[in-house]
């Protein structure tokens, strides 16, 4: 029981740090504040690791660890260091507006799992809720940022809301298909950083609202 | 030895189409009259075939999916008949463009280019196709290949107005042939086939509901009002293929689907007669009006051929009250027109190649300098006003005849009838009136400045002006 | 060979093809023309080998790979078929596009390497998206190619481009995260109820115990799945990438994500469909694949009458042509054949118009339509062509998207559905105006000053001619083999064990038409 009790926290916390990570206004703070959040995932796969006693999860956590905690905040905090664009660091959605809606994305999550019936996640719904939810915080993070770059912890988040859904519901599964996807997801950022860089060097600006020439 | 035939006759133009674009620019234009000679040679060949064997009908399925019938031929004395007019006419058509299509034309100087033979030669194959289909599938297959064709026919001359017109053709009548898409879909899903003979096994309702939707895509081809708009503006195409497509063929595609429809139907719902009624005296009156201030002689012929195929669909729809005089009336009329009307288009060609315009109040005294468009214009406006003993009359007279004794029963047809026959006089009168201005009196400069038309061009409307006379004699004796 | 080892020949052509031109990146010219070689030798490969595995699926039934990794059946055997057709058009094209667009020094001998390596490896992933069984795999194989993908689109490096790339890597990313959600959650799903976890990846298991799954999950997996994955089929409103990847993209790359990318990616949605039809019962995910393709269709039709731009215009044709496959997947088994087929007509017909509008681009340097005038003078086979292209996009005989359109128009029909009939007739009527109006401005018209006479190299206008062939073979006499693999694929899709789909088209008796002809005496007979 206190297994559920403390991943259900461990979720609770991971709202809390994206939605501070949604706000942050300096580029290299919110690449500090994934890392933080990228960590208290990783808790929360040992928590879940040890409550089900499933092998598998340690492994991934230490994949995880590596990649989401170190690897992608690094190469964030490298690409906020090389490229800037203080213009485009204004947000789109003022802060202010940003906690009630993620208050309401929280709850609408907690409504749509209501009716799962697995046993597996019978205590575990907020978790499984919390996941859901972390989706939507993803795409709240796209929506309300300007700086391209920036839209990229977006991304990340729904990635981490994926993982979390997929530790919860499957940690038995094979290790290769949690390797897989973490492996994707850190490619894609890759790219995404690189064509970012040439988008900076050839345009000089990382404002989204200056992309538009094309239209319709 | 029919679906040898037959098929000879369909495939032909389209393998003369490819070969055209294939060969010289020069050998373009005789590949065209090679293939479209095959192919009337065909449509003649099967038509004495057909009528010296034994069978009344003949279907051929030459395509089909399981028990599924998706294409295939019906050969009977209607399609055979019309066959004959599209194709031959076509490949009248093709002849007069050698004459028409060249440098030595007063309105447009230009020769003809390889795709204006290749596309005729597609329309060729297209209407003998849509002619001698079984299935509604086939039909509609057609309807819109025709359409696609038209659409680079009336736009050949390649000016923003053609192009506009052609667009114009191309949209107004895929949206009509969305009533063949359903109609067909509808005949699928009760019955399993496309085959047209199918539609007599329909429930009522049903069967309501594939006649209109067939009506709507024949009053889409057939320029009928609301859908009558393109036919006007497509005048801008080259005469001849005004002649081939606004008089022979592509304004019969919509007549013929609803004559084949009505002929497989077996009891159809009043309803579908009433609805095709009171579309054709809409269009009726709406044609005739639109005469009054046209000066130019191919937007009146447009509008005649408008008014003419409103007597059609009003035949056809009197067919369906029960009276079989109606229907034999509708297809001669289907195919007497189309000779007529062509031999008007052409002589109005003929006018612009040799004067230079056909603006009717610059046409005067046509007799003096060309006696044999001066012929021809006489004669191609008595036959299409129905004066005996040219061709119009016999195919008008069973339509009046039939209506009268219908409106026995249904006794709202007798003011329609009056009104019809009221138009009918009118519109004598009228091209009467623009006849006499034009043709006899002293020549006016431009025409006595005309130049003589080539031989191709001559011998077609010589051909035209007999088939004027004969031509319902030929339907008569055929439909017996 | 056995057909499983040609499926692992296949999946391996390709690679290797894209690491001998990735070597070349710095070789001189001589290399580069061995990379070259390489190129048209994988891609003749690619198309003999996958249609020797869809033949040989839709003749001995499925095979499988890599201990169940790998899972071809009837549907994905079409979808193979397919995509090695136009993988082999779209990289011969490219061979004369890139060509030219070298010769004149708008890429460089590098980005020409880069180029045909990331267009290998782009189909590579494509191939192992189509031929996966295991549901994450599939993600990850969808996922690998946006971003084999997103430096093609962006190979020009010019704003442009580069706006579009960043679009189409965010979009389809953040889309695909969705797809993600929905595949972990069809798994998990899956693997919480299965004896045997580990067998709960695989496709093939999920589908077999398809009922025992909690419904709840079925249904958000499946708005996810068809959110996500419905992102890279550029269904509407996550189509927003789509027109300017596609119009940014050099013109085989545009031909190649249109015809090859989308297919794969409607693959994946029509998996998880299966899934969920038995699962939770058709209702519902019919409904949604309706919704989300008559929108699509009606929007794009919108956006095509709109453009100037002749390759955003086929953009928008491929949102609509995507949009009229879902919503023909929900209308019953006659709908199915019908998107079936369309899938592969449309591909074929798109592929000619994007190189079509390729030709056009390296012509007159723009594809702006008020710009574009005369082709029919300039190039002539290339005017006709896209003439012809336009006019099968538009669905005109006797081309092949005619009769699947015709095939949607029965099925919606025999759904009771006329309205919704006449609406999507309407909208295809519109969209036929926009093509008839491009052609009418770009192909007829007088012949710009500036513009040179003559046409490309033959490389550009050889794989057209061909796709004329194939959509006028495939919209008159459809041979017998495409029939049978359309057949397979409809049973796959409908979940159906009979031996043909004919049998579940429910037709009425058919009706002697002799016994017709009885009941009224017909004018012929008289």
């Amino acid at each position: 029981m206190t297994g559920d009790i403390l991943i259900n926290s461990l979720s609770g916390l991971l709202i809390i740090t994206s939605v501070m990570l949604i706000g942050s206004r300096k580029a290299k703070s919110s690449a500090m504040l994934y890392s933080v959040q990228s960590f208290v995932l990783v808790l929360t796969f040992l928590a879940i690791a040890k409550s089900v006693d499933a092998e598998q999860l340690y492994h991934w956590s230490i994949t995880a660890f590596i990649t989401k905690v170190i690897a992608l905040p690094a190469l964030f905090y490298y690409a906020f260091s090389k490229m800037s664009d203080p213009k485009a660091d204004k947000p789109v959605i003022h802060f202010g507006w940003i906690i009630p809606i993620a208050g309401v994305i929280t709850m609408a999550s907690f409504m749509a799992v209501e009716s799962v019936q697995l046993p597996l996640v019978e205590h575990l719904k907020p978790a499984l809720a919390v996941s859901l939810g972390h989706f939507f915080l993803g795409l709240l993070c796209i929506v309300s940022q300007r700086n391209i770059l920036k839209q990229l912890f977006g991304y990340c988040l729904m990635e981490n809301g994926s993982s979390l859904s997929l530790a919860l519901l499957a940690n038995k599964a094979p290790g290769l298909v949690e390797v897989g996807i973490t492996t994707d997801a850190v490619f894609a950022v890759l790219f995404m950083v690189i064509l970012a860089r040439q988008i900076y060097f050839k345009l000089n600006t990382l404002d989204v609202n200056q992309l538009t020439s094309l239209k319709g | 030895m029919l679906e040898t035939i037959a098929l000879l006759t369909i495939i032909s133009p389209f393998i003369g189409a490819i070969l055209t674009v294939l060969v010289p620019k020069e050998a373009a234009k005789w590949v065209c009259q090679l293939f479209a000679g095959i192919a009337s040679f065909g449509a003649i060949a099967l038509a004495v075939t057909f009528l010296s064997g034994p069978e009344p009908s003949v279907t051929y399925s030459l395509l089909s999916i399981g028990q599924i019938e998706i294409f295939g031929l019906m050969v009977d004395k209607v399609s055979t008949l019309i066959t004959v007019a599209v194709v031959v006419l076509g490949f009248l058509v093709s002849i007069y463009s050698l004459g028409y299509m060249t440098e030595g034309n007063r309105e447009h100087p230009h020769t003809g280019q390889p795709r204006y033979y290749a596309f005729l030669l597609v329309f060729i194959g297209a209407m003998a196709g849509l002619v001698l289909s079984s299935t509604i599938l086939g039909q509609l297959f057609f309807f819109e290949v025709t359409g696609a064709c038209s659409w680079s026919l009336i736009g050949y001359y390649q000016s923003p107005k053609s192009l506009k017109s052609a667009l114009k053709a191309l949209l107004v009548t895929h949206v009509a042939s969305i009533g063949l898409f359903i109609a067909a879909a509808y005949l699928f899903k009760e019955t399993g086939t496309f085959a047209v003979t199918a539609i007599a096994g329909l429930d009522d309702s049903t069967k309501t509901i594939v006649f209109l939707g067939v009506l709507f895509a024949a009053w889409g081809k057939s320029a009928q009002l609301p859908l009558h708009v393109w036919l006007p503006d497509a005048m801008s195409a080259p005469t001849p293929v005004s002649a081939y497509l606004h008089a022979a063929s592509m304004v019969k595609v919509g007549v013929y689907i609803f004559a084949r429809a009505i002929m497989s139907g077996g009891e159809i719902p009043e309803i579908v007669g009433v609805i095709g009624v009171v579309g054709a005296t809409i269009t009726l009156i709406y044609g005739f009006v639109m005469y009054l201030p046209q000066k130019d002689l191919k937007r009146l012929l447009a509008y005649s051929t408008i008014t003419q195929l409103s007597y059609i669909f009003l035949a056809l729809s009197l067919s369906i009250f029960g009276s079989q005089m109606a229907l034999d009336g509708a297809i001669t009329y289907i195919f007497n027109h189309a000779f007529a009307k062509s031999l008007f288009f052409l002589v109005a060609g003929a006018l612009s190649y040799s004067v230079g315009t056909r603006m009717l109040p610059q046409l005067k005294g046509i007799i003096k300098t060309s006696p044999l468009l001066a012929v021809g214009f006489c004669v191609a406006a008595l036959a299409i006003t129905g004066v005996p003993p040219f061709s119009g009359f016999f195919s008008k007279f069973p339509l009046f005849a039939a209506g009268f004794e219908l409106s026995a029963t249904h006794s709202w047809l007798m003011p329609i009838m009056i009104l019809a026959l009221i138009e009918s006089v009118a519109s004598f009168g009228w091209i009467l009136y623009w006849f006499g201005k034009s043709v006899v009196g002293e020549p006016s400069d431009v025409v006595a400045k005309a130049k003589p038309i080539p031989t191709s061009m001559k011998f077609v409307l010589v051909i035209l002006i007999i088939m004027s006379l004969c031509s319902s004699f030929i339907a008569a004796n055929w439909l017996v | 060979m056995s057909p499983t080892e040609i499926l692992l020949l296949l999946m391996v052509v390709p690679f290797v093809a894209a690491m001998i031109s990735f070597l070349a990146l710095r070789g001189g010219e001589a290399t580069r023309k061995f990379a070259i070689g390489c190129h048209s030798l994988s891609m003749v490969l690619i198309m003999i080998l996958s249609l020797t595995v869809a033949g040989s699926v839709f003749i001995d039934g499925p095979i499988q790979a890599l201990d169940n990794w790998l899972y071809i059946d009837g549907l994905s055997a079409l979808f193979l078929s397919v995509l090695g057709v136009v993988s082999f058009l779209t990289g011969m094209y490219s061979i004369g596009y890139i060509g030219h667009e070298y010769k004149h020094g708008e890429l460089s001998g590098t980005k020409v390497a880069l180029y045909y390596g990331l267009f290998n490896l782009f189909i590579a992933t494509m191939l192992l998206a189509v031929s996966s069984n295991n549901v994450i795999m599939m993600w990850v194989a969808i996922e690998a190619t946006t971003i084999c993908s997103v430096f093609l689109v962006g190979l020009y490096g010019q704003r442009s481009s580069l706006e579009a790339a960043w679009k189409y890597i965010i979009i389809c990313s953040v889309g695909l995260a969705f797809g993600l959600f929905g595949s972990i959650l069809t798994y998990s799903n899956a693997a919480a109820v299965f004896a045997d976890p580990a067998n709960a990846i695989f496709w093939t298991d999920i589908h077999q115990n398809a009922k025992a799954l909690d419904p709840t999950l079925v249904h958000i997996s499946f708005i996810f799945v068809l959110i996500g994955f419905g992102t890279k089929v550029g269904l509407f409103p996550m189509h927003a990438w789509l027109p300017d990847a596609h119009s940014e993209a050099p013109s085989p790359v545009s031909a190649l994500l249109s015809a090859g990318l989308l297919n794969c990616a409607l693959l994946v949605i029509l998996r998880y469909y299966i899934i969920t039809v038995k699962a939770i019962g058709p209702d519902f995910p019919e409904t949604l694949m309706l919704v989300f393709g008559f929108m699509s269709v009606a929007v794009s039709a919108f956006f095509i009458i709109t453009q100037h731009d002749i390759k955003r215009k086929l953009a928008y044709h491929s949102v609509e042509n995507m949009g009229l496959i879902t919503l023909a997947i929900a209308l019953g088994p006659i709908g199915v054949i019908a998107g079936l087929m369309h899938v592969i007509n449309h591909s074929l017909a798109k592929t000619l118009m994007f190189c079509g509008a390729g030709n056009i681009l390296l012509k007159y340097g723009t594809r702006d339509i008020t710009v574009v005038k005369g082709i029919l003078k300039v190039a002539p086979m290339t005017g006709i062509l896209v003439a012809i292209g336009a006019l099968a996009l538009g669905g005109v005989p006797p081309f092949s998207m005619f009769v699947s359109e015709f095939l949607m128009v029965t099925a919606a029909i025999s759904e009771d559905m006329p309205f919704f009939t006449l609406a999507l007739l309407s909208l295809l009527a519109i969209v036929l105006g926009g093509l008839a109006h491009m052609v009418a401005c770009c192909v007829m018209g007088d012949k710009p000053d500036e513009i040179e006479k003559g046409e490309l190299s033959f490389m550009t206008i050889a794989p057209m001619v061909v796709i004329v062939g194939l959509i006028v073979i495939m919209g008159t006499f459809i041979p017998n083999q495409v029939l049978h693999g359309i057949d397979r694929a409809a049973l796959v899709l409908l979940d159906s064990d009979e031996p043909t789909v004919i049998n579940i088209l429910n037709l009425p008796g058919i009706v002697q038409p002799t016994e017709m002809l009885a009941t009224k005496p017909t004018l012929a007979q008289k």
